[in-house]
């Protein structure tokens, strides 16, 4: 057995061959399998990180943009508001009417 | 015994193990032995205090959706000092934007001495900085990295002073009234501050706004029963009458008695709420809602309670009659009818018509009793708030039998309601139980919540008692029918049956009652027999001539421009013919 594991490198006689090759290609594949999940592991924190930050960018945006539409909404408001819309009123030439008297129509529409 | 390169390979393996293992010692270390103390000292480094962006508080809207205060963005604009490079360029960039002149600007730039060793230094601006202002300071903080602007809000109310004691307002500390105040538990937002992973500038970092543990949610919406159109019309008339009879204050509330809505609630003095921290000290009595926090003594209005308590108890039935001598004493209390006059025979309809402060007070003293009759007082819920949902309700003033302060001559006063302190938003509630044939309806301002997830919840009219009979209620209105086509003339809407009573009170002074001034008071209600709109109107001190000032001549002409209108703008088609 000794002879048939041995082999002569410059007269020095070295154990290898079988054993030595299942254990290496049983370290390749464990470090291949650790790199492999490591790549992945640190692809998904990438990836994670890349989401975060694409969240906390919209959750700026999206508190932005409420702002505006609050602005947008009082100054609609403001706008159509009724002190406004009398100053206009008058502006456009109209008046407060003096005596305003409501007509009863019976029967309209009927035939 | 191994010699050469294998005893070699094995000593360098044990060299190597031997290095290791202090390594993985030191790991030990650091993983498991001191781990607390270490993980300790890096949350120290980076775990800090952060807040997200707070949300907007609720909004506030009248029954068709219109914004009556709402919110508009501010910013806080603050500066990293000891990164400013050109102070005089940015002073004079800054100071038209902040409102501010560019030497206040330029000491605000300074380092003060107890900073010099700070890492970096950061002085507040300006604050409160709105619109293009805001928009414009935007645009510089994109190339200059030192300008900080940190956002918030500002309660904002479109309709300028429209229904300010409704809608009141809320000051830093939480305090204020109005709805602002009842609700504020509701209409604040929700911040979310808490401990995390954050950047130099305090940003929670991303990781630490994935996990999403922290989350700001806005205020409630609040939706009114409150019509702005309505409320803006219910005003101006109030505005005109307080002008036209020299009125020193007053009040109109429009309810809708079948379901207790307030449609409009006006009074004054009012304010306006976007300046409340304008106002002197003196002058923030105006702050407070006539219609549910201050107190009068509300006349003959109170009548009708006095009327209906007396029918529905079984005191006296609908045929009862008494001579009317113009006097009766009772408990040391002397009382004559307004007129001075007595009026011979009369019966509850000849009470109504005439208001006979005789006729009531000889129905409580000899007929009701004064338990019975507080009773009834309790019934109608006067001596209770009505908890319309407003802050600062009060509950009025109620003398009972059982009560240490009780005297035999309230129950006589108690029946015109004199000695008797009310609300106007109480005596509209107690109304509105004879219109709507004995039920009396909770008074309610909200007619819907609006949560921050988009869940509506609507607020249902509510029951508050029964305090009459629906046969009591309803004979009580023919009543002021009655009264209303044949005495009080002005408060008649042509096209409209009318049910109503006037109320001519006097004002309690130390020792007795004002000789001259008063409150004048009318409530009606109308189309009969199924009324949809009960309108209260109330003057404080009318300095018209002393001939004309009763109800009848300055409350109850307001009821008819208020009703005439109002039954137009609500689409209340008229129920009987008009005269052309």
């Amino acid at each position: 057995m000794s002879v048939a594991w041995q082999q002569s490198t410059h007269g020095v006689p070295r154990r290898q061959e079988k054993v030595n090759r299942t254990l290496m290609t049983t370290f390749v594949v464990i470090t291949v399998m650790v790199a492999s999940l490591g790549l992945l592991y640190l692809g998904l924190v990438a990836s994670s990180a890349h989401l975060s930050s694409d969240i906390w960018h919209m959750h700026s945006e999206m508190a932005e943009i409420q702002r505006e539409s609050s602005r947008l909404e009082t100054e609609i408001a403001r706008l159509s508001s009724i002190p406004v819309l009398q100053v206009r009123s008058v502006a456009l030439g109209y008046q407060a009417a003096e005596w305003i008297e409501y007509v009863d129509i019976v029967d309209v529409g009927a035939p | 015994m191994m010699r050469g390169p294998e005893a070699r390979l094995r000593l360098v393996t044990a060299l190597l193990i031997a290095a290791l293992l202090p390594v993985i010692g030191q790991l030990v270390r650091l993983q498991v032995l001191d781990r607390d103390r270490y993980q300790a000292e890096v949350e120290e480094l980076v775990m800090r205090p952060y807040a997200l962006p707070l949300p907007p508080a609720g909004t506030v809207r009248d029954r068709n959706g219109d914004l009556l205060v709402g919110n508009i963005p501010i910013y806080g604009v603050g500066a990293q000092i000891d990164l400013i490079t050109d102070t005089q360029m940015a002073a004079a960039a800054l100071a038209p934007l902040l409102d501010l002149d560019e030497a206040t600007l330029l000491e605000k730039f300074v380092i003060r001495e107890d900073e010099e060793d700070l890492r970096w230094v950061w002085h507040r601006l300006a604050h409160g900085i709105r619109g293009d202002n805001a928009e414009a300071i935007k645009k510089l903080k994109e190339s200059w990295d030192w300008l900080t602007l940190e956002p918030t809000w500002l309660r904002f109310y479109p309709e300028s002073q429209l229904a300010s004691h409704t809608l009141g307002f809320v000051n830093a500390d939480g305090n204020g009234y109005g709805i602002e105040a009842s609700q504020f538990h509701l209409l604040q937002p929700r911040p979310a501050a808490g401990m995390g992973e954050v950047d130099v500038l305090r940003v929670p970092l991303s990781e630490e706004l994935a996990k999403g543990e922290l989350r700001a949610f806005a205020g409630t919406d609040i939706t009114l029963t409150i019509d702005r159109t309505i409320q803006a019309f219910v005003e101006g008339e109030l505005d005109k009458a307080l002008t036209l009879y020299g009125a020193s204050g007053g009040t109109i509330l429009v309810m809708n008695p079948q379901t207790g809505e307030i449609l409009a609630s006006a009074s004054y003095p009012d304010y306006n709420p976007s300046l409340y921290s304008t106002y002197d000290v003196s002058e923030q009595d105006r702050f407070v809602d006539p219609a549910v926090s201050v107190v009068y003594e509300p006349g003959s209005v109170f009548k009708i309670f006095t009327v209906a308590a007396a029918l529905d108890s079984g005191s006296v039935n609908r045929d009862w009659s008494y001579y009317d001598s113009g006097l009766i004493e009772y408990g040391g209390v002397l009382v004559r009818n307004s007129d001075g006059a007595g009026h011979g025979q009369q019966n509850l309809q000849g009470v109504i018509d005439r208001s006979l402060n005789v006729g009531v007070a000889t129905l409580t003293t000899q007929y009701v009793g004064a338990n019975v009759f507080a009773d009834y007082v309790l019934r109608f819920g006067f001596g209770r708030p009505t908890n319309v949902g407003l802050f600062g309700e009060t509950a009025g003033l109620v003398h009972l039998p059982w009560d240490l302060s009780w005297q035999d001559g309230y129950l006589v006063t108690n029946a015109f309601g004199q000695g008797i302190a009310v609300t106007p938003i109480q005596m509209a509630t107690a109304a509105s139980a004879l219109a709507n044939h004995g039920t009396m309806m909770k008074p309610r301002l909200i007619t819907e919540r609006r949560t921050p997830e988009g869940r509506v919840v609507p607020i249902p009219p509510k029951v508050a008692g029964q305090p009459v009979s629906a046969d009591t209620a309803d004979y009580v209105v023919g009543l002021m029918e009655h009264a209303v086509e044949t005495s009080i003339v002005k408060a008649q809407v042509p096209g409209y049956r009318i049910a109503g009573k006037t109320g001519t009170a006097q004002i309690p002074v130390s020792g007795g009652y004002d000789s001259v001034e008063v409150i004048t008071s009318f409530i009606g209600f109308g189309p009969l027999p199924d009324p949809q709109l009960l309108i209260l109107v109330k003057l404080d001190r009318p300095q018209v001539d002393l001939s004309v000032r009763w109800g009848t001549q300055t409350a109850a002409p307001v009821f008819n421009l208020v009703a005439s209108r109002l039954f137009v703008l609500l689409g209340i088609p008229p129920t009987e013919p008009i005269d052309p």
